[in-house]
């Protein structure tokens, strides 16, 4: 055991070794993934995405639209970049790109809705820009909601009755929304604080199959063996613990980033979060691991396959487009990713602040991932003995 | 084989026989290309988040209360899974991820709504995603907001004629009009830039795999040490052109087979598609030989530009709004072809655009094509040079 011990140790040293003899090991397993946190955690530091740009078509042009575009422009998600009396004009600027949206009153809007004659409004999102077409459409909503009830209730007034008998009218079911656990809608704690571990994770199990893989390429694969004491688990161990301490602080220093000085919710703690971070680095270690057994020696083979999969798993980890609105064979391929799982325990952990008994299946699939490529390590023990690099 | 006269047809010939022959190159520039945007697509395929289930506790327990759940269950965004007597039996059902909201209405539902004053109805969302919170809202909001006009004409004003009443409910119309992207779903908005994104990467991918074994099988260089790669251009050129062409073949693939298949919208001209594929595409091919010359081994381009993709697709301003991207990253995203040829494809083909109204991200396609093919000749001559040098030492 001891002796074992004594091997990971001196592969490992020299594992080290060959980072520091190569750039792009430092450039991606370090530089990249701070790069991604800085520039992730820049992009989307607003939040929420505020004052997007939008068009006013005032075909009408009277004080009563005036008031109303004012209101719509103090607005959050609004802002008219562009005011013109020409719908044509407003549309050739949404193809151009320079709106989302278009705000359209036709003449005689005021007439008519004075003498009671139902005008219409129109608003136009583009919904090619789906967050943004979303967010500058429940403003404009809201506002013709408010157009109409603003009408009513000047008649009401008119006829004598008090501000709370017309809210009662006017509107007598008042919808109050509760977004659990974010209540400022911060897309930014759902898509940064995944978005850069996924990455990390995808770099993982990149750089597990590139470290496994260069042993073949350089054909020290039977040196590493006999260095490990011809056992296949000394030689795995070796060469993946540097990785390991080396991702799980930056997993960590993410965690204090996000919970610490960006202050998104987690309502296990930070400690808690940690834990889950190493177990998702490990998770994706297996995941790459996994890989490259199952492409035994073939590093090109293996990165592809961890290259074209790791993509992927930020489609189908669900924190975009939700796994439960995908097809069902979809809903059951999600569950060979990490990211899928530390998400969903992510969720339920520093964002709603459960019980971990409720994601037990998603814990167990992480430790899962990490446990698995063990039993097919007798794969990578004929790879040592028998397996040379293919050009 | 006779060897073709001009030197650019033999680097040309030469790229394209290589590519064949090796399996790591032809993943990325055939698999990758033709079945990606398929698995995207499929992914994406459903648009939106129906029937999501949520549960109601209803303390109320009226028929007006009933009709009000009724309603919210027959929209299609949500359907009502479970009916709780109280707030921690549905909190539990939420936590056990059997449902995604809740609906609570007040006990004094009934009481407020006959004395005609306002009451209000919970809803608690769950954020796992976003698109819960925005379905659930939309599809209580709406059923709210047509109970209340029902309220207000039939209940609050009587003795009225149809056509009174008619205004009563609607003082002023509304149009919603959803442009571009009728269903409002997520093919529509993710696709077509993922699309473009696909093709830039598999670029990269293929070139920087051809580059990287060229370094491996020269020692070191990226042209062979033959007498036909002395002219620059022509080996610019001829590498290039093999490229462009095949990913030409597979922009078309994209633009008009796989968005039919999955009923993507396609408002583009041919001529229009073209007139944006040719710089784009120039522009990637160009790109990814310059960055590939930093490349000494094939597997590094995998490391290299893989994890690029999703950062890209945030910079381009399609995903993320491009108007809440700051300064810093428009200027890092702007020397990416993706940032353009994304923003530029998605209002030519789902907008019917046409190139006049984006010349700014045609124009800088064109720009950032001639910038990387002047940086890929440089990268050549000291190549070359190098090449020479070495051949006058042996």
């Amino acid at each position: 055991m001891l002796d074992a011990l004594n091997n990971i140790w001196l592969i490992s040293r020299r594992e080290l070794q060959s980072f520091s003899k190569r750039p792009i090991f430092l450039v991606i397993m370090i530089v990249a993934p701070l790069g991604f946190l800085w520039m992730f955690s820049s992009l989307m530091k607003a939040g929420l995405p505020t004052k997007l740009p939008a068009a006013l078509v005032d075909e009408d042009n009277t004080h009563v639209t005036r008031e109303l575009t004012r209101i719509l422009g103090s607005m959050e998600e609004t802002r008219f970049v562009m005011k013109t009396y020409s719908y044509t004009e407003a549309r050739q600027a949404m193809q151009r790109g320079e709106i989302y949206a278009i705000f359209r009153i036709p003449k005689g809007t005021t007439e008519a809705a004075l003498t009671q004659r139902q005008p219409v409004i129109s608003y136009y999102t583009n919904d090619t820009y789906y967050i943004a077409a979303s967010l500058l459409m429940k403003d404009m909503r809201k506002l013709s909601e408010m157009a109409g009830i603003a009408i009513t209730r000047e008649t009401m007034r008119a006829r004598g009755f008090t501000d709370d008998q017309i809210m009662g009218t006017v509107q007598p079911i008042l919808v109050e929304s509760h977004p659990l656990g974010n209540p400022h809608l911060n897309y930014s704690v759902v898509l940064t604080n995944l978005i850069v571990p996924g990455l990390l994770m995808l770099v993982i199990m990149l750089t597990t199959s590139y470290a496994l893989g260069m042993e073949w390429k350089n054909n020290e694969q039977k040196l590493l063996f006999e260095m490990a004491g011809r056992r296949t688990w000394v030689a795995i161990v070796g060469k993946l613990l540097p990785q390991t301490v080396l991702y799980t602080i930056i997993i960590w220093l993410f965690d204090l980033v996000f919970y610490s000085y960006f202050q998104f919710p987690c309502a296990c703690g930070i400690p808690r979060m940690m834990m889950w971070g190493f177990l998702a680095v490990l998770a994706s270690q297996g995941f790459g691991l996994l890989m490259f057994e199952a492409f035994p020696g073939m590093m090109r083979m293996s990165m592809s396959a961890c290259s074209l999969l790791g993509v992927m798993q930020f489609s189908l980890a669900g924190f975009s487009f939700p796994v439960s609105a995908m097809d069902l064979p979809f809903q059951w391929f999600s569950n060979i990713f990490p990211l899928h799982h530390y998400f969903l325990v992510y969720v339920n952990q520093a964002l709603n602040g459960y019980h971990i008994s409720y994601v037990w299946l998603n814990v167990a699939a992480l430790v899962a991932l990490s446990i698995l490529p063990w039993l097919f390590s007798y794969r990578l023990t004929e790879a040592f003995l028998n397996k040379e690099y293919k050009a | 084989m006779r060897k073709p006269k001009f030197p650019i047809f033999h680097v040309w010939l030469d790229e394209l026989s290589e590519l064949v022959k090796d399996e790591g190159i032809l993943i990325f520039i055939i698999l990758l290309p033709l079945a990606y945007p398929l698995l995207y697509a499929m992914i994406y395929n459903t648009e939106t988040q129906r029937e999501l289930p949520i549960c109601v506790v209803d303390d109320a327990m009226s028929s007006r209360s009933r009709d009000f759940i009724r309603r919210v269950d027959a929209t299609s965004e949500v359907s009502v899974a479970a009916h709780c007597t109280s707030m921690a039996e549905a909190q539990e059902l939420m936590r056990r991820r059997d449902v995604f909201g809740i609906l609570r209405i007040p006990r004094e539902f009934d009481r407020q709504l006959w004395l005609g004053e306002q009451t209000t109805v919970g809803l608690y969302s769950d954020l796992t995603s976003m698109l819960y919170y925005k379905v659930e809202y939309l599809a209580v909001v709406n059923v709210a907001q047509d109970l209340n006009r029902n309220i207000k004409v039939l209940e609050h004003q009587t003795n009225i004629t149809a056509r009174e009443e008619e205004v009563a409910r609607w003082p002023i119309r509304f149009e919603e009009v959803k442009l571009y992207n009728p269903a409002g779903g997520f093919a529509a908005f993710l696709i077509p830039p993922v699309l473009m994104l696909i093709l830039q990467q598999a670029l990269c991918l293929g070139v920087g795999m051809s580059m990287g074994r060229s370094r491996e099988r020269f020692r070191g260089l990226v042209i062979p040490p033959t007498r036909h790669y002395k002219n620059t251009l022509a080996i610019v050129l001829g590498k290039g052109l093999v490229h462009f062409l095949l990913f030409m073949l597979m922009a078309f693939y994209m633009a008009v087979c796989v968005t039919r298949w999955f009923g993507l919208p396609q408002l583009a001209h041919f001529w229009d598609l073209l007139g944006f594929f040719v710089p784009y595409l120039l522009a990637c091919t160009y790109m990814a030989i310059f960055y590939s010359s930093f490349i000494y081994r094939r597997e590094d381009c995998i490391l290299l530009f893989v994890f690029m993709s999703i950062p890209l697709l945030f910079l381009s301003g399609v995903s993320w709004p491009g108007s809440a991207v700051p300064p810093l990253w428009k200027a890092v995203g702007s020397v990416f072809p993706s940032t353009w040829g994304l923003n530029a494809y998605v209002r030519i083909s789902g907008m019917g655009a046409s190139l006049g109204d984006c010349h700014t991200e045609i124009l800088a396609l064109w720009i950032l094509a001639a910038i990387y093919f002047l940086l890929s000749c440089f990268i050549y001559m000291f190549e070359i040079r190098k090449a020479v040098g070495r051949s006058v030492l042996e």
